[in-house]
């Protein structure tokens, strides 16, 4: 599991990267980074971030309905590591029920 | 990012996980999520009424306005029709062709209710927060409204201040809205916008909920809207500001929900929950 996460991580900071364009800073990103406080991301950013998790991870995520399940409140206290998790368990349980289903 | 329109419109689509709206004859309507003007984005409604509409298994569009979000910043084109034509376009390009349920936050909803004096047979029903229809009073509204924000945002100091009362983040939007609006003829084209022929907004004939916080100014449109659409259903949240779609989703997606079911005939109940 924990090699996993440490894939996923590595997908996600790229992502991050890439939606925060210039305004990405040199800082590393881990478990504990807050998307809100630590990144600067506003809430705009984040789903650009669930569109792209989306395209790469397909249904077997359902990524965009984890993260529109927060509210905006939450939004801002969300960890980069939460969502590592949401993902690894999304993966762990697809492979569990076989291809082919949600 | 979808091109419509000669722009790139930053776009969300949620599939319903489960299976369609049950209750209705015909095709279920896909809803169509349209966010207010300057400071929003579709960050208001993704995190408030998206979900629980897919999950009550409508198909579910989100867009960033044009100037807005992560959408394209063209210099010139910010009359009511220039959004109605990039809403008409999106759909084309995303090959939306049944009926719609479009829902409006502030200007999100003029222009929902624009789309429909121009395309009423494609409207299902219409939800706004905090809006009017396209008529004279709602727009010299509008005039002052982005006047006073396009006046106070570029004084020295207004956005730091923002960030010590708010934080960092809200600091980093009203230098997004500054920009934009000095960026673009927003605030000049807007306000000005020809607006669709009184008798081709009373046609709209689909179901109408309008929402309005009770400590907003814009809850004095209601009996203007309901006097031009007798169909609409106003509802009032007490103590509410015109932020109250963020301020109060809970309450905003129970009365939309009990809407859907009373108005629109269609069955949402197994989607109250959480």
């Amino acid at each position: 599991m924990a090699s996993a996460q440490d894939t996923i991580l590595a997908d996600l900071t790229e992502m991050i990267d890439a939606v925060l364009g210039d305004f990405a800073d040199d800082q590393v990103v881990t478990m504990d980074t807050t998307f809100s406080e630590d990144l600067g991301m506003e809430s705009i950013d984040v789903i650009a971030l669930a569109g792209r998790l989306q395209t790469r991870y397909g249904d077997t995520v359902n990524f965009a309905h984890f993260v529109a399940k927060l509210d905006l409140d939450t939004v801002r206290e969300l960890k980069v590591g939460q969502l590592v998790n949401h993902i690894a368990e999304s993966l762990a349980q697809a492979d569990e029920v076989g291809a082919g289903s949600r | 990012m979808v091109r419509a329109n000669g722009i790139t419109l930053h776009t969300q689509r949620l599939d319903p996980p489960g299976p369609a709206v049950d209750g209705r004859t015909g095709p279920t309507p896909t809803a169509v999520l349209i966010h207010g003007m300057a400071s929003d984005t579709m960050a208001s409604w993704y995190f408030t009424l998206a979900e629980p509409l897919s999950r009550a298994g409508f198909p579910t569009v989100l867009y960033d306005l044009r100037g807005h979000g992560r959408s394209d910043r063209p210099a010139t084109g910010y009359a009511l029709d220039d959004f109605v034509d990039d809403l008409a376009a999106l759909l084309a390009a995303l090959d939306v062709t049944g009926p719609l349920l479009l829902l409006g936050n502030s200007f999100g909803g003029t222009i929902a209710f624009g789309y429909a004096a121009r395309h009423p047979e494609r409207v299902a029903g219409i939800v706004t927060v905090e809006s009017a229809p396209p008529i004279p009073e709602w727009m010299r509204r509008v005039r002052e409204r982005l006047a006073r924000v396009a006046a106070r945002l570029p004084r020295e100091g207004a956005v730091t201040e923002i960030g010590v009362r708010r934080g960092r983040v809200a600091a980093q939007r009203a230098a997004e809205t500054q920009r934009m609006l000095s960026d673009t003829t927003l605030e000049q084209e807007l306000p000005a916008s020809p607006l669709p022929p009184a008798e081709a907004l009373a046609a709209i004939g689909c179901p109408v909920l309008c929402l309005y916080g009770g400590d907003s100014a814009v809850v004095e449109l209601a009996p203007e809207v309901r006097a031009l659409l007798p169909q609409t259903r106003v509802e009032v949240l007490p103590d509410q500001r015109h932020t109250v779609l963020i301020d109060r989703p809970q309450e905003v997606r129970r009365l939309v929900f009990a809407w859907l079911a009373e108005s629109c005939s269609l069955d949402v109940t197994q989607s109250t929950t959480a």
